[in-house]
């Protein structure tokens, strides 16, 4: 990416034009960065400068798929931010926090397993957090996580393969065997 | 194929990355090969739980935030760019908490989402305005007047700059076709609103309820004869932390 100096000030056009583009993408932002930061409030100021470092990158922007695209400066602002502050957001918050959304014809137990996928997704490192987010949550193929993880695509398939090995052990501790019937590995 | 072969396409098949071809062979040699039947099981189990995950779609402050941010883009000239700019992290630098005091008669129950959504869409109005109050004091000898021939009631003023919540000011806002008066607070970068009325003489005071909805920060109590509703993009600890300075403000005063 060009630095933010050489980049040339949008106009009104390139606003329109963004806008257009990127902003039907901003719910995806936000879940990703949601998932990156495990908070929500700091969740909307990451998206929130995602979407300004996004517009002044918009000039490099070729017509590629939007929504990896912004993914990837979600994903790069994030890094940024957190080599500012130096420290990821301690997990006690997040396991705190009610269950998500309204699941009004879901049983308790369906929002009890809901809440401990969130709560095991939330325990894993990074580097597997963000692969599986973007594979099963964002449901990118391998070559446009390749691009958003900027990591060659053998990578992205042996980190994938392991942060699903990681996930499957997360849940077992958090769920009974018998009720979310994983098989053993 | 052999096990560590087929092992390592697990992955790449459930992801649905292999070509017809290596799919087909992966599936003959699955026939023979438990353990890797029992990968491919987990896999697709795990996928089946991310994808069965509630999407939390983008507050609507963030969406407002990001069209204010547009709007000044597009519209600025490059002169006007530097202080529009300037402005908004002076702005986003200050957390404003708006206290709302509100109407006579309001109870407790009975309150739903409407009025959930009608709190936050007073706080928007806060956090959006240019002038995000009506009068500009941290002086609540100042901004206590003011209300004064404005409401039917006479709301509590309390500066809480001394426990981190600066007050930044009152307004009057309209909420559910009653007259409320909004006091602003400012918080690090965030802004709080929170509405207050009358609870009446005898009402027993309450814990507040500090609760997420949206993104925001939601506190709901009843302390020294007063219904208070705070909103605010702060922590919901940052939120109870402030119904604490302000319950403590009100006891000092009686």
């Amino acid at each position: 990416m060009a630095r933010m100096s050489e980049a040339p000030t949008p106009d009104s056009g390139t606003v329109e034009r963004f806008r257009a583009l990127m902003l039907p993408h901003l719910d995806a932002a936000y879940g990703f960065a949601r998932w990156l930061t495990r908070d929500p409030v700091t969740a909307q100021d990451l998206a929130q400068e995602a979407m300004l470092r996004a517009l002044r990158y918009f000039h490099a922007f070729r017509g590629e798929e939007a929504r990896p695209w912004l993914l990837r400066i979600v994903r790069n602002t994030w890094v940024d931010q957190r080599a500012r502050t130096g420290t990821d957001q301690p997990l006690e918050v997040v396991e705190n926090q009610p269950a998500d959304g309204p699941d009004p014809e879901q049983s308790a137990l369906a929002g009890d397993r809901r809440r401990q996928v969130a709560a095991a997704l939330a325990a894993l490192p990074a580097d597997m957090r963000e692969i599986l987010v973007l594979r099963e949550i964002q449901d990118l193929p391998y070559k446009q996580i390749a691009a958003v993880l900027d990591l060659p695509i053998g990578t992205v398939m042996s980190r994938l393969a392991r942060a699903r090995e990681r996930m499957a052990a997360e849940l077992r501790g958090r769920l009974g065997r018998r009720e979310h019937g994983l098989p053993d590995l | 194929m052999d096990c560590p072969t087929c092992e390592a396409m697990v992955d790449a098949y459930v992801d649905g990355e292999l070509t017809a071809t290596e799919s087909a062979d992966f599936e003959r040699a699955l026939t023979v090969c438990p353990e890797c039947r029992k990968r491919l099981d987990t896999a697709r189990q795990i996928g089946g739980l991310l994808r069965d995950l509630p999407a939390e779609p983008a507050p609507d402050l963030l969406r407002a935030r990001i069209e204010r941010e547009l709007r000044g883009i597009a519209g600025r000239t490059p002169v006007a760019r530097r202080s529009e700019r300037m402005r908004w992290m002076a702005m986003a630098a200050s957390l404003i908490v708006a206290v709302g005091i509100g109407w006579a008669g309001g109870t407790l129950t009975g309150r739903g989402t409407s009025d959930t959504d009608a709190l936050v869409a007073s706080y928007l109005r806060v956090a959006m305005a240019e002038h995000p109050v009506d009068i500009a004091s941290s002086d609540h000898h100042t901004v206590k007047p003011w209300y004064a021939g404005r409401l039917s009631y006479s709301p509590p003023v309390h500066d809480l700059t001394s426990t981190g919540f600066p007050l930044l000011g009152g307004r009057l806002d309209v909420i559910d076709g009653r007259k409320v008066a909004v006091l602003v607070y400012r918080r690090n970068q965030h802004k709080l609103a929170l509405s207050l009325w009358p609870a009446g003489p005898a009402a027993p005071n309450t814990e507040p309820v500090v609760k997420e909805h949206d993104g925001f920060s939601m506190a709901e109590w009843r302390h020294g004869g007063f219904e208070w509703r705070a909103v605010s993009d702060v922590s919901p600890a940052e939120m109870q932390s402030f119904t604490t300075a302000l319950n403590r403000a009100v006891d000092t005063d009686h």
